[in-house]
């Protein structure tokens, strides 16, 4: 464990501040949480359409190879050969259907079988190339989102999501056949969980931009689910209406067939963010680079029945909407920035919107109540063992 | 009609070198002023992984007059007072340039970008990559970007964009 246990208050609406800043608690929150018994999502299988797409990705430092073999399924691997573990395939993305390792020539399929390597009589006696695959972490797929748990523990997939499932599965156009419209990539200054409890949670009040557009958010709801206090967001479509100061209005403008989904918003923990809002669709796949540092790929999504002229709008409105230099969330980025910097001072963080009595944890709020991030503060207070105070 | 070098040049430098001085200044109605007044000027920053892999989607996707101006509404009255401001530093250099026809001509440059947040004071290089330009052309030895490209070779930002690169 850590140098010393981190004094965690009674009040479930209180967080130490040094939960955000204590580097010590670091590397057992990898320990325990990125390569503990969670699942983590890494990529969409719509950013590897074609037989013989690949994609790299690192989670929690672990290099990760995501392949569609030649027959279209879908398979992830530790992006490692299964020799020496030198890193396997250097490119983001590519296509190739088999991966040679450098060093000492080993080949690997797309179904990460050793298919070659040099000079076998000279390796040790009774070498078989059937004993040496590209190791896998567990993986699973939901509606197409790629899930990995390194640990043997972690429950089925179904239950990790719980209710959030429905939730995101709507966020996913429904079916989840989505189509790759690019990526926006950044780092930001932020421990992961200052990132998380920021992300996704709505404060209105931040962004002059719904005052300037006349835009009011529809009514909606927001719950948490299982222990692990996932949060999701459901709400209705709400369009900006009267004067505008932007000249070109389809930044926001909604032009998608079914009003009915709204806005929906799925964060899951540990630091996974994905909404769908107006046409965008979007998937946050974030990972902790050190203690202070948290990177979040931003990738953009079409459906696959969309025409020419949709997905254009797609494409319009998620480059300048959301995103860290988004028209509504560069605010949010720069909030993760201070949230981090104001966190090294004494005491707790104290949530309050939303919040009847500090004495209990709820699992309905409304849509811009802080308290909906609570349940996933004492599972995080849970999984790492800190005592909370008597009351 | 075609252009002496010397003078193309010399117009091309000037406009890059406005184009520095008008973000570096957070001159946002002076980096419009840069853009060609027409519908279709144009503004992307993207990474150059995207284009490579044909995805179109970028940080900044301002493919219209309209979209430029309402950038600098995003900048000077949207975002006021809500971001961590920051200074900027662009260094340009043209590496290629060619004249289309009597009015248009295409210009490659490298740029990196420094920053200093006003809070640490710490500079960091903010980007580099390429400016990927076309060049309306003027009589009078004019020349506004009909479209600029800044495509970053830097995937991974190193932190939320305000201004444009």
């Amino acid at each position: 464990m850590a140098d010393a246990p981190l004094a965690w208050p009674k009040n479930y609406n209180e967080v130490p501040k040094a939960a955000f800043t204590r580097t010590d608690l670091y590397a057992e929150e990898i320990k325990r949480i990125f390569h503990g018994p969670e699942w983590h999502p890494i990529a969409h299988e719509s950013e590897l359409p074609n037989p013989g797409d690949f994609r790299t990705v690192r989670l929690a430092g672990i290099p990760l190879l995501i392949s569609r073999d030649d027959c279209g399924e879908v398979r992830v691997f530790y992006n490692a050969c299964s020799h020496r573990s030198n890193q396997l395939e250097t490119a983001v993305m590519g296509n190739k259907t088999e991966f040679e390792c450098p060093y000492h020539r080993w080949l690997f399929s797309a179904k990460g079988e050793l298919v070659g390597c040099p000079n076998p009589r000279e390796f040790l006696p009774g070498f078989d190339k059937a004993d040496y695959p590209l190791g896998q972490p567990r993986f699973e797929l939901f509606y197409g989102l790629i899930f990995v748990t390194f640990s043997p523990e972690t429950e089925s997939l179904d239950q990790f999501l719980g209710q959030a499932g429905e939730t995101l599965r709507e966020l996913m156009a429904g079916d989840g056949r989505l189509k790759l419209l690019g990526y926006q990539k950044v780092r930001y200054d932020s421990n992961w969980k200052g990132y998380n409890d920021n992300d996704g949670y709505h404060a209105p009040l931040l962004h002059a931009a719904f005052k300037m557009l006349n835009w009011q958010g529809g009514k909606g709801r927001q719950y948490t689910a299982t222990k692990r206090g996932h949060v999701c967001f459901e709400s209705a479509l709400s369009v900006a209406s009267g004067p505008s100061v932007l000249k070109d209005k389809d930044l926001i403008a909604f032009k998608g067939q079914d009003p009915s989904v709204g806005s929906r918003i799925v964060q899951l923990f540990p630091t996974f963010v994905s909404t769908k809002h107006l046409d965008v669709i979007n998937l946050r796949f974030a990972t902790p680079i050190d203690a202070e540092t948290t990177e979040v790929h931003y990738a953009y999504f079409a459906h696959q029945d969309d025409d020419e002229e949709m997905v254009r709008h797609r494409l319009r409105q998620s480059s300048n909407l959301l995103g860290p230099c988004g028209l509504i969330s560069m605010e949010d980025a720069s909030i993760f920035h201070r949230i981090h910097i104001g966190s090294h001072t004494p005491g707790n963080a104290i949530f309050q919107k939303g919040v009847r009595d500090p004495g209990k944890l709820e699992s309905e709020f409304s849509q811009n109540d802080e308290s909906g991030n609570l349940p996933r503060w004492e599972y995080y207070r849970s999984v790492m063992g800190f005592e909370r105070a008597e009351a | 009609m075609k252009i002496a070098t010397a003078e193309l040049e010399a117009a091309l430098d000037r406009l890059l070198l406005a184009d520095a001085n008008a973000l570096d200044s957070k001159d946002m109605p002076g980096w419009l002023a840069n853009y060609a007044e027409e519908d279709g000027a144009s503004y992307y920053c993207r990474a150059a992984e995207n284009t490579e892999h044909n995805l179109e989607l970028g940080f900044m996707f301002d493919d219209c007059r309209a979209r430029l101006e309402d950038r600098v509404t995003y900048v000077t009255e949207i975002w006021a007072g809500t971001f961590q401001d920051y200074r900027t530093r662009h260094f340009v250099q043209r590496v290629s340039h060619c004249q289309v026809d009597a009015s248009t001509a295409e210009a490659v440059s490298n740029f990196s970008v420094f920053m200093t947040p006003m809070d640490t004071g710490v500079t960091q290089v903010l980007a580099a990559g390429r400016y990927l330009d076309k060049v309306r052309l003027s009589e009078n030895g004019g020349a506004k970007f009909l479209s600029r490209r800044a495509e970053l070779d830097t995937s991974v930002l190193p932190r939320y964009l305000v201004y444009p690169i």
